[in-house]
């Protein structure tokens, strides 16, 4: 699997095409009314706004060569009302669009974090999570202006051009021609910055994510830094990050601005053209001056326009660098979902049987072969092996966190894991895994995530029944104590008994501990099992542990070696067997200890 | 304004000249947007009304050379203007990145990654923007509308005086909007930091989420956030469209006051309609700036509420740093001695008067209940905390006289919770001594017992690790970490729980190892293991934060207290068990 580091370039899998803005316009199609709505609105506005020049021209031919004062008072009333109007219309349409934008980022950002949590832990283990954050984040708020306003405000740039247009033509077509003539010139131009501009953003964004990725590793392995004394090493590698940013930046932002200053340029030029042609070419005779001076408004009439077209047209070069991300990780494929009808897996027994399953992480190297038992409803087992012989991959395989590579897993004798819901599966599982995952907030938060419509009066029986009460109403606000997710505020086998806790408050027919007591205490151990036997009763276990009290108070146990079970068995049996497990439970005991235990 | 001036302090004398040029270019050029109306105005009257063609191709060449030139020094102004701010704003970053790295961990308690990462991202960019474009924007519509009032004011004072009479309602409306949208800016930051939190802790913890199949929930929450920053803003929003019609009005006011007014004092014999025409062409020249000010208030006021933040973090000192009277030690020995330490966190007791010495070269086991302060010796030792009494020594002198550098470079530790950053393997073993060579790294993996794992790895030392190590297993992890400690060959090693995910061969192939390293070093061993700590030269045994026994393997096994329990427990034995046979186990 290819992975990325915090200074890798991330190569984009899905380069931009079309079909990105046809999957943006998903998200504009949505609020289509409310957008012709407020496009109606600004044509409103702009054509009330027509009316504005024509009472000047009234009241600077009319009312004042006349002198007639209540003319005047009334054509300042019209004029207020047209302002009026104006002022209201994009009032309102400023309100809509905010609306839209708003919720374009909402529904993006939406359907954006709802697509990760369906990502596999490949896709988590293969990046550094500043990278993903930056698209949920920074990436969304940036690509919505141009999503809602800049569509908006293209069209009515073309709009206006299109009115421009009419009213050049019909005051001299050859001149119009002239002013038209620098529109290639330009679009020449665009067309050369477009392909570096592009790369330019696309590099801008790219030492962006570096950059917040290596940040957010920074600030959660800060502790290690400092007891490494690292800081100097840590900075001269940021700084490094940081430079790329700004260079990356600076070399964007040239080639950006040039966009405007070849547009502003054009116009300068087109203007100076059509007043040579003008007057020297066709002469006072065929061209009025009144048109010439019409058709010199007129150039920048038509020219402000296409600049303003020109700079949304920038704006939106620069965010499609983002929306690419944004789309690349929507199409990143969902490995484990919901088979095509999938039924809800009923209340459960928690009989589990490997049917031959086969697993492998990549192609052609297997973990597990042809793995094939049977569990009982309430069996509890230990699998134990050496480290890396595919225990956790089987109590994976079990949740579904993976596919099979073949074979299956069959539940209760007739459900098929891969053909039920994973919602109703992993709720009916409780699992605990090796890095106990404490999240901001209350202690009693972090406990309820297990069952969320927990009472506090079961969330404390979950942490009496682990020997985690004692020392949670010993902090200073008991229950309510805030922790933060990486907070030293609780020893590693605290965050262990928590989840624990937690685990056991899920109230699940199949248990899974995975390494989760290895930070606690021997003597706590025995009393958390204590505590849950009676919770136990009655449900599936499956229990990786290297501790030797924890494995022996199993009902059977696998010894996992060599892509599969190599022994299976009681404690008792396999001790009998003086095989692997024998080896490997006397490696732990002082020798003269061995000869009391075997017998 | 103290936002401001700490932004002009943070930026070097080069980058001020720069801003300061860019900042007069951008004047310069923003008043000779006049010049092309005025040369038009020129070219109408001298040729086309004249019909005289000779100053057309000057006049033409005029305009094109002054609008040319205006927009190059308009393009290089806004490059320059980058240029400082870019050097500012990386500087900012800079600065803040070392300021967090030196931080202590204290710090690091209190503030959540997801705010930390709004701080240096989402704060610092509006601090970016204020002053790429804020500034020179603020200073343009100042400059337009003050320039084109003392215009105004030549021609006709009656005339400007009314056009002028709504700039105090401007600055009224303006001022008391500003003051009312600010609760409103830092509220819609905070939920951007909030939001980028939970995104953070649900990417973070995506394990947990799949375990409890949660993403319904985890969405439904990250929904709250999403939600609430879209409302805060739409609350912005509709603050704003509730001034910005006043704004606008008063802007067209302008315009209409010009017209009519000025029309009725042409009736009254009091302008000119000659000078009534520059009004009116030049009324933008107003009432654009004024459009401004609105948009630029907002984009002020978030400059504010995020340069707070940003400042916050900028400002904050650790306690925890080097005394000025620190003594040199270059060749750190190892000796280890507590005495009377006590230490509490935020009110509750971790360690209380705990006093140990451990000698050069001689093994220290730490063996006790969860929680009972073991990793907290070793934040102590290494001074990620300070304690609030007693002394800890290091070579028979204070911790806090150490330098921190030399201090926690003799110390190795392999923590109990394996955090490796997204590099390779061989990256991360390096992580405290980068000139290591390859056959180094693989040296100490060899002894971690590491490099049979890793040579099986299809791209070996080279394989990158995924932060927090998500993709190794427990065991393997635990087995980098031990390699990356070994690797700064430290004065002092401490082993924090570092095998409890590790099969006992493994472990014994560990010890055996251990004992052979070839550097010599004070080794501080905890475990919840005695098969870790037995072979130590001197166990204690932590509860509650006191030492409560202490002593060689077999003086706490003949104590028969929690460690004897523990062993016990752990070979079997029944506690009570008091036969010869379980002694002589116990004493082996």
């Amino acid at each position: 699997m290819a992975r990325n580091k915090f200074d890798v370039d991330e190569v984009l899998e899905s380069p931009f095409s079309f079909a990105h803005l046809k999957r943006a316009a998903v998200y504009i199609r949505r609020h289509r009314l409310k957008m012709l709505f407020a496009l109606l609105l600004s044509v409103f506005a702009s054509v009330a706004g027509l009316f504005g020049p024509k009472i000047m021209e009234w009241t600077f031919d009319i009312a004042i060569p006349k002198g007639d004062i209540s003319l005047l008072l009334w054509l300042a009333l019209a004029y207020t009302a047209i302002i009026a109007i104006g002022i209201l219309f994009t009032t309102a349409r400023s309100r809509i669009m905010a609306y839209v934008s708003q919720s374009i980022i909402y529904e993006i950002r939406r359907d954006l974090f709802a697509h990760l949590q369906k990502l596999p832990f490949s896709y988590y283990d293969s990046r550094p999570a500043g990278k993903i954050l930056v698209r949920v984040i920074n990436y969304v708020n940036s690509v919505a202006d141009m999503l809602s306003n800049g569509i908006i405000n293209s069209i009515l740039e073309f709009i206006n051009l299109a009115v421009i247009l009419v009213f050049m033509f019909t005051t001299s077509v050859t001149l119009s021609w002239i002013i038209l003539a620098g529109l290639p010139v330009f679009i020449a131009v665009l067309l050369i910055i477009k392909p570096r501009q592009r790369r330019a953003w696309q590099v801008q964004s790219n030492k962006n994510s570096n950059f917040n990725a290596y940040l957010a590793e920074s600030i959660d392995g800060v502790r290690v830094t400092q007891l490494f004394a690292r800081q100097e090493v840590n900075i001269s590698i940021m700084r490094r990050l940081i430079d790329a940013c700004k260079k990356a930046w600076l070399t964007a932002i040239k080639i950006s601005n040039c966009v405007w200053l070849s547009a502003e340029l054009i116009t300068a030029l087109v203007f100076v053209l059509m007043y040579i042609a003008g007057v020297y070419w066709l002469g006072g005779a065929i061209v009025s001056f009144g048109v010439i001076i019409a058709m010199g408004q007129y150039v920048s009439r038509f020219w402000q326009p296409i600049i303003n077209l020109a700079n949304i047209y920038n704006m939106f070069i620069n965010n499609v660098a983002y929306l690419e991300r944004i789309f690349e990780t929507m199409d990143e494929p969902v490995v484990v979902d919901d088979a095509p009808g999938a039924a809800e897996l009923p209340t459960i027994k928690g009989d589990v049987e490997f049917k031959n399953v086969t697993f492998d992480y990549e192609p052609g190297i297997n973990v597990l072969e042809n793995m094939s038992f049977s569990v009982n409803a309430g069996q509890s087992i230990a699998l134990v092996g050496p480290t890396g012989a595919g225990k956790t991959t089987i109590v994976n395989l079990i949740s579904r966190f993976y596919n099979l590579t073949g074979g299956e897993i069959v539940i209760d004798g007739e459900y098929d894991i891969s053909k039920v819901t994973l919602h109703s599966l992993r709720s009916q599982m409780g699992i605990m895994l090796q890095d106990s995952f404490i999240f901001s907030g209350t202690i009693m938060d972090n406990i309820r995530y297990g069952r969320l419509d927990a009472t506090d009066e079961e969330v404390i029986e979950a942490a009496k029944a682990v020997r985690a009460h004692e020392f949670i109403v010993e902090m200073e606000n008991g229950y309510y104590t805030e922790v933060k997710e990486r907070g030293s505020r609780l020893s590693a086998g605290q965050k262990q008994l928590i989840s624990f806790a937690r685990t056991l408050l899920a109230d699940p027919k199949i248990l899974i501990l995975d390494e989760a007591t290895s930070s606690i205490d021997t003597k706590t151990e025995r009393l958390v099992q204590d505590g849950i036997r009676a919770m136990l009763r009655g449900r599936t276990s499956f229990i990786i542990a290297h501790r030797l009290s924890t494995i022996k108070s199993c009902d059977r146990i696998f010894y996992i070696a060599d892509k599969g079970i190599a022994e299976a068995g009681t404690h008792d049996e396999l001790i009998k067997k003086r095989g692997l497990y024998y080896k490997l439970y006397t490696a732990q005991l002082p020798e003269a200890e061995t000869s009391v235990i075997g017998n | 304004m103290f936002r401001i001036r700490w932004l002009w302090q943070n930026t070097d004398k080069k980058s001020r000249a720069m801003f300061v040029i860019a900042m007069v270019i951008s004047a310069v050029t923003s008043v000779a947007l006049l010049i092309n109306p005025f040369l038009t105005s020129i070219l109408i009257d001298e040729v086309i009304v004249a019909k005289n063609t000779k100053p057309l191709i000057p006049l033409l060449l005029g305009i094109l050379t002054a609008q040319a030139l205006r927009l190059l020094l308009r393009y290089v102004m806004v490059i320059m203007l980058e240029n400082s701010t870019q050097k500012t704003f990386t500087g900012l970053r800079y600065r803040l990145f070392t300021t967090l790295q030196y931080q202590e961990i204290r710090f690091f308690d209190t503030y959540r990654t997801g705010d930390l990462m709004t701080r240096l991202t989402g704060d610092l960019e509006w601090c970016r923007h204020f002053m790429s474009f804020v500034s020179y924007t603020v200073l343009d519509s100042v400059l337009m509308f003050s320039s084109t009032l003392v215009f105004f004011l030549m021609i006709s004072w009656k005339l400007t005086l009314a056009v002028a009479a709504v700039t105090p309602f401007l600055l009224y409306i303006t001022h008391r909007y500003s003051k009312t949208i600010r609760p409103y800016f830092i509220a819609m930051r905070e939920r951007l930091s909030e939001m980028n939190t939970a995104a953070q802790e649900n990417i973070a913890g995506n394990r947990v989420v799949k375990a409890f199949a949660r993403e319904a929930y985890e969405c439904g929450r990250f929904d709250e956030k999403n939600n609430s920053f879209r409302s805060t803003n739409l609350e912005i929003n509709k603050m704003w469209l509730k001034v910005f019609p006043a704004i606008e009005a008063l802007a067209n006011f302008m315009t209409l006051a010009t017209v009519f007014l000025g029309g009725f004092f042409i009736i009254q014999k009091q302008i000119t309609p000659g000078e009534l025409a520059i009004f009116t062409s030049l009324s933008w020249a107003l009432s654009n700036p004024m459009r401004n000010l609105g948009v630029l208030i907002n984009d002020i006021q978030r400059f504010f509420s995020s340069a707070n933040k940003v400042i916050e973090i900028f400002y904050s000192r650790p306690l925890i740093v080097d005394r000025e009277d620190a003594v040199d030690h270059p060749n750190p020995k190892g000796h280890i001695e507590f005495r009377n330490v006590s230490f509490s966190f935020r009110n509750t007791k971790v360690l209380e008067d705990v006093s140990f010495e451990v000698r050069e070269g001689e093994t220290l086991g730490i063996i006790g209940p969860t929680g009972s302060g073991k990793t907290t010796i070793v934040n102590l030792l290494a001074r990620l905390y300070d304690v609030n009494s007693g002394e800890v020594l290091l070579d028979g002198c204070n911790v806090k006289m150490w330098k921190l550098q030399q201090l926690r470079s003799a110390i190795g530790a392999a923590t109990q919770e394996v955090f490796l950053f997204s590099d390779t393997i061989d990256g991360n073993i390096a992580f405290g001594d980068q000139s290591l060579t390859e056959d180094e790294v693989r040296d100490f993996a060899r002894r971690a017992a590491a490099d049979g794992f890793i040579g099986r790895m299809p791209e070996g030392y080279q394989t990158i690790v995924g932060e927090r190590g998500v993709g190794l297993s427990g065991g393997q992890k635990q087995r980098i970490a031990l390699a990356r400690a070994l690797a700064v060959r430290p004065a002092v090693l401490v082993l924090d729980d570092t095998t409890s995910a590790l099969d006992m061969e493994t472990e014994k192939y560990i010890q055996e190892q251990l004992a052979a390293l070839p550097f010599k070093c004070t080794k501080i061993i905890i475990s919840q293991r005695v098969s870790s700590v037995k072979d130590a030269d001197q166990i204690i045994v932590l509860q509650n934060g006191r030492i409560a026994e202490r002593g060689s393997h077999q003086e706490l096994i003949r104590q028969r207290g929690y460690y004897w329990e523990t062993f016990a427990l752990q070979n079997d034995i029944p506690a009570d068990f008091n036969s010869a046979a379980g002694l002589r186990a116990g004493v082996r």
